[in-house]
Order: structure tokens, then C-alpha cells, then sequence
């Protein structure tokens, strides 16, 4: 019992450390060949590469990679407390950028859901 | 207390609040108590009253923010098992994201302006609507505030996952595809949860297009950079 424990969490470990390598190693390749991009979309289009080419099954990293976006809100909310210094800023502006959200949110939801909504009918409508 | 003891205790406080609040959210289901809400409330009410800098904040806390970036690799397992999905619909998810994202940052921008808002408040509002591992990314590009952008996608899954809820009563939306991409473009990660609850398809095609919609704004910054 505890042995499996002590396993699977040596496991789950491994996964983590996999992931953060594969990140690292995308991070090194921007800087290599002076990319634009993030290290992290390199990682993951890496990672992508590596389950097409059949290397590694996506169910082995299925555990660390549910973890890491489980547990993503952990990751970003030191940066919230960013708060902490724009107080006297958004204490001025804050109504506004709250109306900005909301009027933006809405418009940005009415025009996803309608425009696939509508494909989706055109492609009905034409594959018959 | 002792000042150099601080940042140690910020990080105890902010991982203690996270795993109280999680603990609470499982148990009673109520939003107000979702770590999204709880925690920063938590860390704000007691840092106010000290007169907490950011600066001193993050001393011991910016290493969570670094696993972001792992985070975003481990993206790759979502889209590949999403694949046949993708293969069968590409076409309309493509064709929502692209339209859903132009009119986030389209109208990010104009109602910032028309409003008279701050240029660093402005840049740093128009990555709101994806997810912050890309957002913050984005916002850094483009010129803005990576921690500010933050609590803008903060705000904008609170209030998206919410909103979400409420336009899916209203609109004519026949296909789960349609609902799960509201959710997904509108309200990234809080919009994904809330959509799980909707539907098992819904659920997946709003993680789909949460990470694709992610990739695609932060493809596009250089031509976004350009036109600003």
C-alpha cells in the first residue's frame, strides 16, 4: 500500500521533471536561434512533435500535465497581488476597465458562438 | 514581525489561503470561495493594511509564476487527444477563434479609447481574454503590464464564466461545438470549468479552443504591434 503510494508519487515526480525539461529545452532554443517566441510554445510544440512521431504515448505525462493545469491558478495569482502597487491607478480607472471587460466579454462571446454556430449550419446544409 | 521573515511568510500565506480555499470550493461548490476569488482577498486584506510592495511580495512567490511556462508544454496533451476533434471541425473553430479574437482585441482597444484610459492600462487590457500563460507572454510583447494583464484575465473568467451561464439560457446555439467555443474564447480557463458542467462535449471543445485561441493571439502580436 505504502509502496505504491511512494511509486506513484515517485511517478508523478518524474512526469513534472519530464515537462519542466522539455520547457527548459524550449526556452534554450528561442534564445538559440533568437525566436521570437515564448520557450513554452516551443515546448509544446515539441512535446506535440514528440507524441506524433510516436516517441513517447501522451497518456505517460497524462498525471504531471492534468496537475500543471489543475493547479494553474496557484501559478498566476502572486501576479494578482501586482494590485499592490497599481492600487492608486485602478482606484482611479477601475470602473472604467471593469466596463471595458464586460462589454468586450460580451461581444467577444455573442461573435465566437455565432460565427461557429453559423459554419456549422453552412457545412450541414452544403454536405447534404 | 521580523521584515526579512516577510517573503518567507507570503509564500506560506499564499499556498496555505490556496489549499483552504480549494478544500472550501470542493466542499461547498460556492464561486465566492473558488481560489480565483478567496485567495487574492485573503493575501489583499492582510498586505494592505502593512503597506506590502509588490517588489517585497514576490521576492519568494515568483517562482510559482515561472511554472507557467511548464504549464504551457503541458498544453500538448489536451490538443493531441483533442485531435480528431479538431481534424472534423477545424474549419468552424478556426473561423470562431480568429473572429472571436478580433472582436476581443478590436474591441479592447476601442473602448479603452473611447473611455480615455491609460496606454499601459490599454495595452496590457487587450490579451484579457486568453489564457494567462499567453496572455502575460502577450502582454510583455505587445508592450504592456504582464501582472496587470493578469488581473484583467482575473476579472474577465469571473465574469465570463458568469456571463457564459446566462447567454446560454438566451441564444439559439444548436450545436455543442458553438457553446463550447463561447466559453472557451470568452472566459479561458474559468469559462472551460464552467462549460464541463454544461456538457462533456462542450467541456472539451472549450479546453480546445482555450489553448488554440492562446497560440494563435500570440502568433499574431508582431502583425498586433505592427497595426498599433
Amino acid at each position: 500500500m505504502n509502496v505504491t503510494r511512494v511509486k506513484k508519487l515517485a511517478r508523478l515526480l518524474a512526469e513534472l521533471l519530464v515537462l519542466a525539461a522539455i520547457y527548459l529545452l524550449g526556452c534554450q532554443l528561442a534564445l538559440w536561434l533568437a525566436w521570437p517566441i515564448p520557450g513554452g510554445v516551443l515546448g509544446l510544440a515539441l512535446l506535440l512533435l514528440v507524441f506524433a512521431l510516436g516517441w513517447v504515448k501522451p497518456a505517460a505525462l497524462q498525471r504531471g500535465a492534468g496537475l500543471l493545469m489543475a493547479e494553474m491558478l496557484l501559478f498566476f495569482i502572486p501576479a494578482l497581488m501586482s494590485l499592490l502597487d497599481y492600487g492608486g491607478l485602478l482606484r482611479h480607472e477601475g470602473w472604467r476597465i471593469l466596463v471595458v471587460i464586460a462589454v468586450s466579454t460580451l461581444l467577444v462571446m455573442l461573435v465566437t458562438a455565432f460565427t461557429v454556430e453559423w459554419v456549422c449550419r453552412w457545412r450541414l446544409a452544403h454536405e447534404k | 514581525m521580523r521584515s526579512e521573515w516577510m517573503p518567507l511568510f507570503w509564500l506560506v500565506f499564499t499556498l496555505a489561503a490556496y489549499v483552504l480555499s480549494r478544500w472550501l470550493y470542493r466542499r461547498s461548490g460556492r464561486y465566492l470561495v473558488s481560489p480565483l476569488i478567496l485567495v487574492p482577498v485573503l493575501l489583499l486584506v492582510v498586505a494592505v493594511p502593512l503597506h506590502t510592495a509588490y517588489s517585497e511580495y514576490a521576492q519568494n512567490t515568483h517562482w510559482l509564476m515561472a511554472l507557467l511556462g511548464p504549464v504551457t508544454v503541458a498544453f500538448a496533451v489536451p490538443i493531441w487527444q483533442q485531435r480528431q476533434l479538431l481534424a472534423r471541425h477545424w474549419s468552424a473553430l478556426l473561423v470562431g477563434m480568429l473572429a472571436g479574437s478580433v472582436a476581443s482585441i478590436g474591441s479592447s482597444f476601442g473602448l479603452a479609447r473611447l473611455l480615455a484610459l491609460d496606454s499601459s492600462i490599454t495595452l496590457s487590457l487587450l490579451p484579457r481574454s486568453i489564457t494567462t500563460p499567453f496572455a502575460m507572454p502577450l502582454a510583455h510583447d505587445l508592450g504592456g503590464v504582464p501582472e496587470l494583464t493578469a488581473v484583467f484575465v482575473m476579472f474577465t473568467g469571473v465574469f465570463g464564466a458568469m456571463l457564459g451561464g446566462i447567454l446560454l439560457k438566451w441564444l439559439p446555439l444548436r450545436s455543442a461545438l458553438a457553446r463550447g467555443a463561447l466559453f472557451g474564447v470568452g472566459a479561458h480557463g474559468a469559462g472551460v470549468s464552467r462549460a464541463r458542467e454544461v456538457g462533456g462535449e462542450e467541456g472539451s471543445v472549450a479546453g480546445l479552443v482555450m489553448v488554440l485561441t492562446g497560440l494563435l493571439n500570440l502568433f499574431a502580436a508582431p502583425l498586433l504591434m505592427h497595426i498599433l
